[in-house]
């Protein structure tokens, strides 16, 4: 890290191919097209170049990265530049079911129950493991932080989110009433 | 039936084995669902090979993309990007080679040096005090624009304005 902070290309480099997964994550879920979270992520690259100094760990970096994608996201979002079609929920966190989630067959059993109880949570949950999944496990903490969870949510400890989805797990699938 | 928070898996338990395994799972579901595009990263590193250390971002701001159906296919692209200091604002015309012209606009206008970075190398140019430049012929690819700092004395900031890259 403090190679890439001193300029190195090739050690920056290898952070962009690590941590940018996760941003695309955090800008997709804050409800941005595709080329809006792609925008985004170079957005939020470029101006870590100015923000070194503010960074004093990997975990803090990660931290910013997120925190910052999530910003400029809903800056984008604010200025509602490119708007998703109306028929589509801006707010959802989960991504639309693409034609490979319709081809239920080579979904096995357990990814689709895990997919039916990540719905049932509530969105801030949703959110938060969904961005968590994809950062370094060192990370977790700083970043439920950052994301304004409560301290001790995901690392060291599992957190509300992760108790609820587990719980939900177990009960296996539920008839909802009509 | 409702599942509560307080049963063997607490909240404030440690994360164990089967939690770290839940967050793979989703980690898969997510990749396969919604897939960061593959040529990002590299675009991303693209657009960090500077020299310059202290940049000023521009922001996309807006993009128009006009059909001219006398032209058939080809399009004419104008982009527009703000920062703290500075609006850039440049247009795409496809020239008949298959490279591109760019024509652009600073606004508030000003002389200033620009550089265009292309995969190809960079392209030097500056904008003349009605804040205007060009750069005739530009290979196909990703592209990055660099407005240099003002004249020492002027009223610049001192640090360069750096675009996103985009794909020419």
């Amino acid at each position: 890290m403090s190679a890439a902070a001193a300029g190195s290309e090739e050690a920056l480099g290898q952070i962009v191919t690590e941590l940018s997964p996760l941003l695309w994550q955090v800008a997709r879920a804050a409800g941005l097209a595709t080329g809006d979270a792609e925008d985004v992520l170079q957005t939020v690259w470029l101006r870590l170049l100015s923000h070194w100094d503010s960074i004093r760990s990997p975990s803090s970096l990660t931290a910013w990265l997120v925190i910052t994608t999530k910003r400029e996201a809903w800056r984008v979002r604010a200025a509602g530049r490119r708007q998703l079609p109306v028929d589509q929920d801006q707010f959802t966190v989960l991504p639309d079911e693409g034609p490979g989630l319709e081809e239920q067959a080579i979904i096995d059993d357990q990814r689709r129950m895990l997919w039916a109880a990540i719905d049932r949570l509530d969105r801030r949950c949703q959110e938060l493991l969904r961005i968590i999944a994809f950062a370094p496990r060192p990370d977790y903490a700083a970043v439920a932080a950052r994301l304004g969870m409560r301290p001790g949510s995901v690392g060291p400890t599992r957190g509300r989110c992760l108790a609820k989805l587990r719980a939900l797990l177990a009960s296996g699938p539920e008839v909802s009433p009509a | 039936m409702k599942p509560s928070d307080a049963g063997d898996w607490p909240a404030d338990g440690p994360l164990d084995e089967t939690d770290l395994q839940i967050l793979a799972d989703i980690r898969d579901l997510f990749q396969d669902a919604d897939p960061m595009p593959p040529d990002l990263p590299e675009r991303i590193r693209f657009s960090l090979a500077l020299r310059d250390l202290e940049v000023e971002v521009a922001r996309l701001a807006a993009e128009d993309r006009e059909m001219l159906a006398v032209r058939g296919p080809e399009q004419t692209r104008t982009i527009t990007f703000d920062s703290d200091s500075l609006t850039i604002m440049i247009r795409i015309d496809q020239n008949r080679d298959g490279t591109a012209r760019v024509d652009g606009w600073l606004a508030p206008p000003q002389r200033r040096e620009i550089e265009l970075k292309t995969a190809g190398g960079a392209l030097d140019t500056a904008s003349d005090e009605r804040g205007r430049f060009a750069f005739a012929s530009v290979p196909p690819g990703t592209a990055q624009l660099v407005v240099r700092p003002a004249e020492q004395g002027a009223s610049g900031s001192g640090r360069s304005v750096v675009t996103p890259a985009l794909i020419l």
